[in-house]
């Protein structure tokens, strides 16, 4: 008994030395990550989060494929060919087959991300005053654009609000400070703010940004770009003057250019396009969104314009019959065997756009098909393409349209026929109705393929006229607008849905 | 165990033979069942501490005193008797075999105890239940074999995931697994393999077990602490046994074989499914859309007829695709072990080999193994002990685990359309496939090839020192190593590797655990009636995970298959990560004339797994029994041979989440442009602790007719507080959840084994054992006084959790088809019909968790032959499987092929009652911009099933026949698994996890053995 009591006796003893060293003995550090306190505490620190936002932007959801492709397909671009079976609920309009969670959840992320940023600039050690101006106005750049993509997905836009009376469709939940702990992360219930408040917050970022930027290439955020941005936020909110004003404020900007001719054509073919004001860059292979989903893949089935015969991604949303008639698009056998894909391309018409059309191959289910070519792995590996988040033509169009709004409807012709002329197009001499029309129908021909025109058609309060399946969607119809989230409407009781859902 | 047990008893015993009187008697002690010599049994005179223990060949000399006239014989596995001496000096016994497993000797943590006087719920299944099936492993043989343990093959990957749930699910986020414990050292069975699934408790050969426990009851497991509230499962390893060397070989060789092919439409069939899809759909075009869609289009399409189309599609072949990828595959296993020993040192040395293929080549597993069991008595008070296994197994990989990937043959070859032919006329892979699986999948499944290694060490190193005769030393280091490496290669001939020109992606991973335990442990007898003994001790574990992996891209050509010949580095990544924890631990056990009974015990464990406020929890436990058959009334019945109540109640925990997971973390990622990236990770959580499991158990054991008939009762009440639940958060603030210990959960159900001698007569023996169980699962609360959790409204209070915690089926219900049209109908939530449903129209509907399950053996002996007959079933899960889904939805989403039974029941007439809608095609208006046709309960299936899951059919030589070859014992027999399976289930099988889309499924495996002794 006695050993039995010393035995117990040293055991604990032993155990109360070793109790003592318990913390350190269960200290265990992650060695690939670091505490959130005090992570943005160094210019290095600052120049990574911001990556961080940037890099969002390649999701999927949101200029991966979503912002444009998805929204192309509500719209009245193209037709789905079932290769994949993907976008074929979106183009037929079905509820829900809309944008998806993951785009509100992306863009939230995205803007909790600015919002530190924002929050942390006082916290950097050693920065300098031109690294804290980039720095805040990069993240209010983005800030802006996440919010003006989620707004003018889930909200009406101003020019044309739907209201049928029964629920709250305003605006999307403003959140300008970041949360880093969990206090904040559970009690903070943002209801949605109106549509007006949110632009007006965008509006107040881009100013910022505008102010504080300069540039340093078009895959960042630049003082032009801001401009170019604002006259779009601009343009859907109905403030003509400031969409003309800060469209001439882009064009005199040295960032980007407005091509003509071959070199806008050439201009999808190459790395970076000459006409991008901001654009979002996929730089190595591990960032390609791969066969299924990249922008490449949706719209085509080639693997590159060298040789047709390589099997490529899926081409599942094609040109419909409309954008096929913009430019004269018919299949075109140029040579012998008929199964030879090199030996097919298309007929097209003066419009030089139309060489950003032409037949694919006989892989995928649907057959040879007539498809869109404005993203061919141009980043030098499959399936990525640095996307185009403003090209600078859209200042023109723009600005020829703001300009029809204030009734400057010379100025708006002369804007027109002369981008017209860009394009190798004949000048039209139009006004009221029919010139607003041709604006549009312009933006419509320029920007298909890169999701302005569900938006362009939104903003107009216009029913979505469908050819391939002909069936349409009227603007009172619910499915204009996505459902938000429902574990978000479920798990905040400030957060309206949308209606219909 | 039992044997090291033995040994002690034998020493002990040994030692105790220093009185000198009166006669000596000698023998030799045999068993009934092979006629042969019983060494290390005991012979003891009765009403004294006087024994021996027989020699290597059952023989013994024992001096007994003046005035004694009884010996008792008794060995472990064999039913003692009691021998008269009379006048004589040589007696010789043959001891029967115990059929009824009451006199076992149970491992319970730390500790073993004789089975009367275990006051938890224990179950224990005996290596010999599991021998010799071809399971790569041992968790997958438990399935059936005891009440209250759930387990279920993820799929038909030999070496594959296994889902075992014990006593129900308990954890929400927080994992599900048991914790394994293999010698003393508890295992990590987290797997890690990329490209397929290496179950890493697939290291240790089953036939090498001796014994499996499984610990249920929250107080049996709470000396385990942290890790134990998924109940305990203990594996003990065969250990050496005294006496000249034994040899025992083991072989056995088969065939696996798919359970089942799914009855899909032929080329022709599918076609007129389609063009009538066309037609209903108003197309004016429907043969030339359909011959398109099937990639059969001619040409001149525009200057035929309809009716010469229709011919073309009428005409076209069909293909079995199923057959060409699915078949059978081989199966061998071979094994050598040799044991033995002298009084001071025992050893088992064994090795094995074991291939089987799955029923997709080359989908394969190869396993080979070295284990080691060294006993040494280095002097009266020291014992050493090691026990080392060291095991690798490759296993050649899918194209997917799962998915519906268009060149895994599992998703693809059910799905492909038939009329596309396999080869070309010159014998040449067809490459032109018509139908949105445009894959050759046997080209794709030629081309590509992967392997994945999984090389294990488990060991450990024992030391025992005798401080008193009743208070002993032990102390035990163990490691737990594995080595995890892996490769892929997507040929460039193949769709998926064309477009980077070759893919080879590779992956190493290294996991160490090391293991330290120190327990004390004493005992002692006051009076003869109050029988005390604690345990007490301390533990650490270490765990420490790192990897790389990576993948390169543009191969010169299919020949350079790996990563150093590509041209492009496409990825490549690393991980650390490691955590620790460290407990000690006491428990007291208390009888009363082995009457009644009670345990208590206790742990304080610390990890480095949780919030900094706290880390230590304190898991006490608390076990009671009466064994009333020890009462006066009942000792002398004939009828009542074992009666004994339980009661437990104790506290676990459940630490089974990520190591850094109550940290607030900026982590690496978002790489810009060419320059790295950081972003916010996860949001601290200082006071993020265990998820706590208490069960309050009643149990009865029983046994009767001379223990004919025995078994045990237990209810449970298992309440897991504190769910370690990854609370939404807003994604507007940011981040998707946090880990906070809030909700709880409850598993009640009752459980129930007996086995039963039901005929034991004219050397025919015929026993059955059967268990069953019954378990409601359901959440009790979640926070903040919400009904359902906002991310997942499967998790929702009052509703069970499901097998994996993902929830339960939250879905509209379907109505059927409307009789006058064809459409697919749904109930809204005020039993309206709708063809819309909305989300607010979901119901609760079940979940995959099954409710009731169990097992049923049949064993049937005479002379030599044996009959084993082994069925498990489960009825109450409710899931979709993947596949069916693909398939119901009858080709008219995507162009994939349709199963015959679907098709046959779809709508095509006014008043038809079925639940298969009207075909149509993808852009057939307003009726197809409905809902989908398998939205809400339209794809639920019901998973209920028989399956006679094992027949044997043994004969075993007489020994004394074998004996003049040189053989100790031979035997040869047949063996099937899954033989046969009720099931009112139209896909593979539904057995299995996940989503069963492109899943392997399980085999019919065929196998002939032999095993000799010599």
């Amino acid at each position: 008994m006695k050993i039995f009591n010393k035995a117990v006796l040293s055991l604990a003893l032993v155990g109360s030395f070793l109790m003592g060293a318990c913390d350190s003995a269960l200290q265990v550090d992650p060695r690939q990550s670091i505490d959130a306190n005090g992570a943005l505490n160094t210019p290095d620190a600052m120049d990574a989060a911001l990556n961080s936002v940037y890099a969002r932007l390649r999701s999927v959801r949101n200029y991966g494929r979503d912002l444009l492709a998805l929204s192309d397909a509500l719209a009245d671009v193209g037709q789905t060919t079932s290769n994949s079976g993907r976008l074929i609920g979106e183009n037929n309009n079905q509820p829900n087959a809309h944008f998806q969670a993951g785009f509100w959840q992306n863009s939230y992320f995205g803007i909790n991300e600015a919002n530190l940023i924002i929050d942390g600039l006082s916290g950097v050690e050693g920065a300098s005053a031109a690294q804290l101006a980039r720095w805040e106005g990069e993240a209010k750049f983005l800030r802006a654009l996440y919010y003006f993509d989620l707004v003018k997905v889930y909200s009406y836009i101003p020019t044309a609000i739907y209201q049928p009376g029964v629920v709250d469709q305003g605006g999307i939940p403003l959140v300008t400070e970041g949360v880093i702990t969990s206090d904040a992360a559970f009690n903070r219930q943002p209801a949605r703010a109106t549509i007006d408040e949110v632009y007006a917050q965008i509006y107040t970022d881009l100013e910022d940004a505008k102010r504080l930027l300069t540039s340093r290439g078009v895959q960042y955020a630049s003082s032009a770009s801001a401009s170019a941005l604002l006259s779009r936020v601009a343009l859907y909110k109905g403030d003509w003057n400031k969409a003309v004003e800060e469209a001439t404020t882009a064009l005199a900007s040295n960032v980007g250019v407005v091509l003509s001719g071959s070199a806008y054509v050439n201009g999808w073919r190459a790395p970076v396009n000459p006409e991008s004001m901001f654009e979002v860059r996929f730089a190595l292979a591990e960032e390609s969104i791969g066969v299924n989903e990249s922008l490449q893949s949706s719209y085509t089935a080639l693997l590159n314009l060298t040789n047709k015969n390589s099997q490529g991604g899926w081409g599942d949303f094609i040109p419909n019959a409309t954008v096929r008639g913009f430019f004269g698009l018919a299949p075109l056998q140029l040579g012998s065997p008929a199964s030879d894909n090199n030996n097919w391309d298309v007929t097209r018409n003066s419009d030089i756009r139309a060489q950003l059309y032409t037949t694919g191959n006989t892989v995928r289910g649907a057959g040879r098909q007539i498809e869109n070519t404005k993203f061919m792995s141009k980043s030098g590996f499959a399936y990525a393409d640095n996307v185009p988040v403003i090209r600078k033509s859209e200042m023109h169009l723009n600005r020829a349209e703001a300009n029809y709004q204030l009734k400057n409807e010379s100025a708006a012709l002369t804007e027109l026929n002369a981008f017209k002329a860009l394009r190798g197009l004949t000048p039209v001499t139009l006004t009221g109705q029919a010139l607003l029309d041709e604006i549009l129908l312009e933006r419509f021909k320029e920007f298909a393929f890169e999701g302005h025109r569900w938006f362009d058609l939104k903003r107009y309060g216009k029913p979505v006229i469908k050819t391939t399946p002909a069936v349409n969607l009227q603007f009172d119809d619910f499915k204009i607008l996505p459902p938000i989230p429902q574990r978000e409407v479920d798990g905040n009781p400030n957060l309206n849905q949308n209606r219909g859902y | 165990m039992r044997k090291v047990l033995l040994l002690g008893l034998m020493l002990f015993l040994g030692s105790a033979i220093a009185f000198a009187q009166s006669r000596v008697i000698t023998g030799i002690v045999t068993s009934t069942e092979d006629g042969m010599g019983v060494p290390g049994a005991t012979v003891l005179v009765k009403g004294t501490t006087i024994g021996t223990a027989t020699d290597i060949d059952g023989k013994y000399s024992i001096t007994v005193p003046a005035g004694n006239n009884v010996l008792v014989f008794s060995f472990v596995g064999l039913l003692s008797r009691e021998v008269t001496i009379g006048s004589r000096t040589t007696i010789d016994v043959a001891l029967e075999s115990d059929v009824t497993a009451l006199g076992e000797v149970i491992v319970t943590g730390y500790g073993t105890q004789p089975k009367r006087e275990v006051t938890g719920a224990v179950s224990s299944v005996k290596g010999e239940a599991i021998q010799n099936l071809p399971l790569q492993s041992f968790d997958r043989a438990l399935q059936g074999r005891a009440a209250g343990v759930q387990v279920r093959s993820s799929n038909g990957l030999p070496g594959g995931a296994v889902n075992i749930r014990i006593r129900g699910v308990g954890s929400i986020n927080a994992g599900n697994e048991p914790l394994f414990i293999v010698d003393g050292v508890q295992l990590n069975n987290q797997s890690n393999a990329a490209f397929t699934q290496s179950n890493p408790l697939a290291f240790l050969n089953p036939n090498d077990i001796e014994s499996m426990e499984i610990l249920k009851d929250a107080a049996s497991a709470a000396i385990y602490g942290s890790q134990a509230a998924n109940g305990v499962v203990i594996i003990t390893t065969k250990k050496g046994k005294q006496g000249k060397a034994k040899f025992e070989f083991n072989a056995f060789a088969g065939e696996t074989q798919p359970m089942k092919y799914l009855d899909v439409l032929g080329g022709s069939e599918w076609f007129e499914m389609r063009r009538d899809a066309y037609i209903n759909s108003g197309n004016t075009l429907p043969e030339a859309n359909t011959l398109s869609n099937m990639g059969r289009l001619p040409s001149n399409w525009q200057q035929l007829s309809r009716e010469e189309l229709n011919q073309i599609g009428l005409d076209l072949p069909t293909y079995d695709w199923q057959r060409e990828v699915m078949g059978s595959g081989r199966l061998q296993n071979y094994e050598l072990s040799v044991s033995g020993g002298d009084d001071k040192t025992t050893f088992f040395l064994s090795g094995s080999y074991n291939y089987q293929e799955s029923s997709f080549k080359p989908v394969d597993f190869e396993r080979g193994t070295v284990r080691i069991a060294l006993s040494h008595q280095a002097n009266s008070k020291l014992n050493i002990e090691t026990n080392m296994n060291l095991s690798t197994f490759q296993q050649n990989v899918p194209f997917a685990v799962s998915g519906s990937f268009l060149g895994s043959p599992a998703f693809s070859s059910s799905a492909i359309l038939a009329h596309n032919p396999i080869y070309n006329e010159d014998g040449t892979f067809n490459t032109s496939i018509g139908g949105v699986l445009g894959q050759n999948v046997v080209l794709v499944n030629e081309y590509n090839s992967g392997l994945q290694r999984t090389n294990t060490a488990v060991g450990n190193m024992i030391g025992t020192y005798k401080i008193l005769p009743n208070l002993s030393f032990r102390s035990l280091f163990g490691l737990d190593y594995r080595l995890l490496q892996g490769d892929s290669y997507r040929d460039p001939r193949t769709p998926d590797g064309a477009g980077v020109r070759g893919r080879s992606s590779v992956q190493q991973d290294w996991r160490t655990r090391f293991i330290t335990t120190q327990t004390l442990n004493w005992n002692k007898s006051y009076n003869n009636v109050h029988n005390l003994s604690a345990i007490l001790g301390f533990e650490f574990v270490s765990e420490t995970r790192e990897g790389i992996s990576g993948a390169g891209i543009g191969f010169p050509t299919f020949q350079f298959r790996t990563i150093q010949s590509a041209a492009t580095p496409e990825s490549i990544t690393g991980f650390w990560t490691g955590y620790r924890r460290m407990g000690f631990f006491g428990s007291v056990n208390y009888d009363y004339k082995k009457k009644y009974l009670a345990t208590v015990t206790a742990r304080y464990d610390g990890s480095s797994r949780f919030g900094e406020n706290n880390r230590y929890g304190l898991f006490p436990s608390i076990r009671l029994g009466w064994s009333i058959v020890e009462e006066d009334f009942l000792k002398e019945s004939n009828s009542v041979s074992e009666l004994k109540l339980r009661a437990s109640y104790g506290l676990t925990g459940n630490d089974q989440i990520g190591n850094f997971d109550a940290r607030g973390l900026y982590g690496g990622g978002g790489n810009y442009s060419g320059s790295a990236g950081i972003l916010p990770t996860s949001l601290a959580n200082l006071n993020l602790g265990w998820e706590t499991n208490t069960t309050l158990n009643l149990g009865l054991d029983y046994g009767f007719f001379g223990n004919r008939v025995t078994g045990s009762l237990d209810v449970f009440d298992r309440r897991t507080k504190d769910l370690l639940l990854n609370q939404p958060i807003l994604w507007t603030n940011g981040f998707s959840d946090i880990a906070n210990n809030v909700g709880e959960l409850q598993n009640k159900g009752i459980e129930f084994e007996v086995t039963t001698v039901n005929i034991d007569k004219g050397g025919f023996r015929w026993n059955t054992s059967f268990n069953f169980s019954k378990i409601k699962n359901q959440v009790v609360s979640l926070y903040d006084d919400l009904e359902f959790l906002p991310a997942n409204p499967g998790i929702a209070v009052g509703q069970p959790v499901g097998r994996d915690g993902t929830g339960a089926n939250f879905v509209q219900e379907y109505a059927g088809v409307n009789p006058a049209t064809g459409r697919p109908m749904w109930y809204d939530i005020n039993r309206n019909i709708t063809y819309l449903p909305l989300a607010a129209d979901r119901i609760y509907y079940g979940s995959n968790l099954a409710t009731i399950f169990g097992g049923l053996n049949n064993t049937f002996s005479f002379k030599g032959f044996e009959l084993t007959a082994f069925f498990v079933y489960e009825y109450g899960a409710v899931f979709t499987d993947g596949q069916y889904s693909f398939l119901r939805e009858n080709g008219t989403r995507l162009t994939l092929n349709a199963l015959r039974e679907v098709n046959d029941r779809s709508w095509t007439t006014p008043g038809q009652i079925t639940d298969i809608p009207r075909n149509l095609t993808t852009n057939a208006g307003n009726e197809t911009r409905g809902a989908s046709r398998n939205t809400g309960s339209a794809s639920l299936l019901k998973g209920d099933f028989i399956r006679l899951s094992q027949l044997t059919v043994g004969y075993s030589f007489q020994p004394s026949l074998v004996s003049k070859i040189g053989l100790s014992r031979a035997r040869v027999y047949l063996q099937g698994l899954n033989l046969w399976t009720y099931a009112d289930y139209p896909g593979y099988d539904p057995e299995f996890t996940g989503a069963g889309t492109g899943q392997i499924p399980l085999t019919k495996n065929y196998t002939f053995g032999i095993q000799i002794g010599f």
